[in-house]
């Protein structure tokens, strides 16, 4: 077969020269270049959906710390001023003048309820954080030892069963009374046995792929258990972790709705404690934006969070990055 | 099996056991029991000494502390037969101080402080509070008395002793005259005038009176050999018993013509199979006396509407069945048609009910039901509607529908990427034939363990729910009990939630491997 090499544009030497072997280059095994974040943001961010809701989300939250930090809120200060209770928006923007923190109208003592909505989230937001941080890091560190040691199932199942059945209410409630119903206090009551359950969860994980055949491998050939632990199975656990987060960190802000709802809330004014206060206007002709602008919020947050939790989780397992 | 089942029960109940233990400490030790105070108005009218006394009655009455005042110290003294009426009453006066006690005084006041030390007890003395003129101020009277925190191991073991009372002909007290102790079996109750066939047995020293009949309420045959008793409660519904508060009926009085025992016929709405002994109230109260030929007076009353339980199950148990009447199905079909219209609605439905606080969307179908639907979104006791069930039952549904849903809709996409699939559909099976009769009865396996604890989880109540739509159900008892500071319903409550999810878990395990042949708890079928 007679081929024209001259339509290459190449001499013959170029196009056909001796190459050298190496040993060391043909043990190299040549695949893609994979960076496991940066695959888990190209698949996060191929959804359109995902970028809208998580620029919410930060709209939100910077919304919720900066607002309060920017502007100065004061309950009380239209107390004095029965003119000014219980306005509807177009009521409060003809009686203060047209400016956004009347544009939900004012409460009971004259407040501003889009301020008292900012303040609460920002509680709110700040509570579901810390308790979501403490009870992940303690539970998954915990949760992988007791996947991981037997000895360690047993006695942690039989606190399980103990401490499980011990009505969280009554923890919280007890914590309220025993220190002041403040802020830490909430973060310690929902922590002291929140762990707990997420622990719980982890070992379910742990004791699934604990016995798979790649660690059973990995440790025939020596592989000490921090290594397998840290490097087979956390990266395994990932997508489980953040999808675990996704749900938490709503949970606690529902959680302390529920809690103030009942009675046994913080005394700052969170988001379940608006809800709580605000629970007669519901009814009132006339007053339901007070009730109804904190739920609205609420379920707008917590919406958000869960939503690009869930995403970020599914995501972030590696079967979707094909 | 057997053996395993005893196994786990015996661990279950010392877990039971160990919380209820955890609770007391909780309750008992570490909260302050000046608590209790915040919300008594008598606590006001109180000073001085009359205060420390107060304080001290209140906490035995709470449970924290035994207080035991010189006067009752006396009168057993009195009733011992040591001492007469004379000698207490002048024994009973005490000086300003105690230097200044009577001689008599002072000789009973040694021997009450000499007793109760020995006991463990710790004596206080409080001297008169005077004002500058000496004139005792008021409340300001001297005082004595000896008291003793309660230990905690011997409060659990009086707890878990006194749980189960069985009644016997010597309940009452010996030294009463009551006529011939015994059990009486008779096949014609005389509740019912004596000619009806309803057999009974009657006691007399026990302390119910009847302790086996049968009548129209439901279950129809009681029995009140044994009677369960969990804490009795001070503040929530007071002297009756945690157990009783939940299952005894509520509402307005059923009035019917009822024939007393001595012939006089009443309307009223006592129920006197209930009776049990009151000692001396015949003596005490007239009306007993026209009525009552022995002093089995106290009975309880039929009223019209149910009992707090039978509230939250009948609402719970109702949208339980509705969650998965529609949950599995709706379930089955999404994974049926991933990623279709069906299965995208549904998982915004679960996202929105996991996502959104559970108190946001029930005052959101609160205020749907009953501005667009007009339905009733007040509970009632009196009135007879059924239409004021519908919105707590929807409340309640919407929830676990979701849950079902979100697991259903899982285990089924889990199931179908199985071998065993891909086997029935290359033998030729038909979708439909491998949905409903290899996937889903495999996919079935994990939700049927949650069966058991949804029905006793509908027993307990939900919180939010009866709070919301205001149902006197036995939901909101634990945060009523916690708010009230009544210790002893708080442990009642905490023990029998405590030992219905760990009878709902074993019984979710036994269900499980009798739907699924493959699961074995014992070791030898293995």
């Amino acid at each position: 077969m007679d081929h024209d090499l001259s339509q290459y544009g190449m001499s013959e030497e170029k196009l056909f020269s001796f190459h050298t072997h190496s040993d060391l280059e043909s043990e190299v095994i040549t695949a893609p270049r994979y960076s496991y974040w940066q695959s888990v943001f190209r698949v996060f961010f191929r959804n359109k959906v995902n970028i809208a809701i998580l620029a919410l989300l930060v709209f939100v939250v910077a919304f919720a710390y900066a607002y309060p930090a920017l502007t100065h809120y004061d309950p009380f200060a239209n107390l004095m001023d029965p003119e000014s209770k219980h306005l509807g928006p177009a009521g409060a923007m003809q009686y203060f003048g047209a400016d956004l923190k009347w544009i939900l109208g004012t409460g009971a003592s004259g407040e501003s309820t889009f301020d008292a909505i900012w303040n609460g989230s920002r509680i709110s937001i700040s509570l579901a954080f810390l308790c979501a941080a403490i009870n992940m890091t303690v539970g998954v560190c915990i949760g992988a030892v007791w996947g991981f040691s037997k000895k360690v199932d047993m006695i942690m199942m039989e606190v399980y069963n103990i401490v499980g059945n011990v009505p969280t209410i009554l923890i919280i409630s007890v914590m309220a009374m025993l220190f002041a119903p403040t802020f830490w206090t909430m973060v310690f009551a929902l922590t002291i046995t929140g762990w707990l359950f997420i622990a719980y969860q982890i070992r379910i994980q742990v004791v699934i792929i604990r016995d798979r055949e790649y660690n059973l491998a990995s440790r025939c050939l020596g592989t000490s258990t921090i290594k397998i632990a840290m490097k087979n199975i956390l990266p395994f656990m990932t997508s489980v972790i953040v999808t675990l987060l996704a749900t938490e960190i709503p949970s606690y802000i529902s959680y302390e709705v529920f809690l103030s709802y009942i009675g046994m809330g913080m005394k700052d004014m969170s988001l379940g404690r608006l809800i709580y206060a605000a629970e007669g206007a519901m009814i009132t002709p006339g007053w339901e934006m007070e009730f109804w602008s904190p739920v609205a919020i609420t379920a707008i947050i917590t919406v958000v969070l869960y939503v690009v939790g869930q995403n970020l989780g599914d995501a972030s397992d590696p079967r979707t990055h094909m | 099996m057997g053996k395993y089942v005893i196994k786990r029960l015996l661990r279950g109940a010392v877990s039971a056991i160990i919380v209820v233990l955890i609770v007391m400490v909780l309750i008992y030790s570490l909260l302050d029991r000046n608590k209790i105070f915040s919300g008594d108005p008598a606590y006001n009218h109180t000073a001085s000494n009359t205060r420390t006394t107060y304080e001290y009655s209140r906490w035995e009455s709470y449970g924290y502390v035994d207080y035991v005042p010189y006067a009752d110290y006396l009168r057993d003294l009195v009733k011992a037969g040591e001492i007469d009426a004379e000698t207490q009453k002048a024994a009973a006066s005490l000086g300003r101080k105690p230097e200044r006690d009577s001689e008599l005084t002072a000789e009973y006041t040694a021997k009450f402080r000499e007793y109760y030390e020995s006991k463990g007890y710790e004596v206080i003395r409080l001297d008169a509070d005077t004002k500058k003129n000496g004139q005792i101020k008021s409340g300001g009277n001297p005082a004595l008395f000896a008291t003793k925190d309660v230990p905690l191991i011997q409060r659990a073991i009086k707890y878990f002793t006194e749980m189960f009372q069985i009644d016997n002909i010597h309940y009452v007290p010996e030294e009463n005259d009551i006529g011939e102790r015994g059990l009486t079996f008779t096949l014609y109750d005389p509740m019912y005038g004596g000619e009806k066939f309803s057999p009974a047995i009657m006691g007399n020293g026990t302390r119910h009176k009847y302790l086996l009949y049968f009548d129209h309420q439901f279950p129809y045959f009681h029995q009140n050999f044994l009677t369960i008793n969990l804490g009795e409660s001070y503040t929530v519904n007071k002297g009756v018993d945690v157990f009783t508060t939940m299952t005894e009926t509520q509402g307005s009085y059923v009035l019917s013509t009822i024939t007393f025992p001595t012939g006089v016929t009443l309307e009223r709405a006592d129920d006197l199979h209930t009776a049990t002994y009151v000692e001396g109230s015949r003596d005490s109260i007239a009306s007993n006396a026209e009525r009552f030929t022995d002093d089995y007076t106290n009975v309880r009353t039929i009223n019209k509407g149910m009992s707090r339980m039978g509230y939250s199950f009948v609402i719970g148990i109702i949208s339980t069945i509705l969650a998965y009447v529609l949950g599995l199905p709706i379930g089955l079909l999404m994974s049926r048609h991933k990623e279709g219209l069906l299965d995208k609605i549904g998982t915004i439905y679960i996202m929105f009910i996991i996502a959104v606080p559970s108190l946001a969307y029930i005052f959101l179908f609160k205020a749907i039901g009953g501005s667009v639907f007009k339905l009733p979104t007040l509970f009632d006791l009196d009135s007879g509607s059924k239409l004021m069930y519908v919105l707590p039952i929807v409340s309640l549904t919407l929830p676990q529908l979701a849950n079902l849903m979100k697991w259903m809709r899982r285990y089924m996409i889990d199931q179908m990427n199985s071998d065993y699939v891909k086997f029935a559909r290359s033998g030729g099976l038909s979708e439909t034939e491998i949905f409903s009769k290899h996937i889903w009865k495999n996919a079935m396996i994990p939700l049927v363990h949650g069966i058991p604890g949804s029905i006793i989880a509908a027993m307990v109540g939900a919180i939010i729910t009866e709070r919301v739509y205001v149902v006197p159900g036995a939901g909101n008892l634990l945060t009523t009990a916690i708010n009230r500071y009544d210790n002893a319903v708080i442990v009642g409550v905490t023990f029998f939630y405590a030992v219905l999810s760990v009878i709902s878990i074993i019984l979710g395990d036994i269900l499980m491997a009798t739907v699924d042949p493959r699961i074995s708890f014992s070791t030898k079928d293995r």
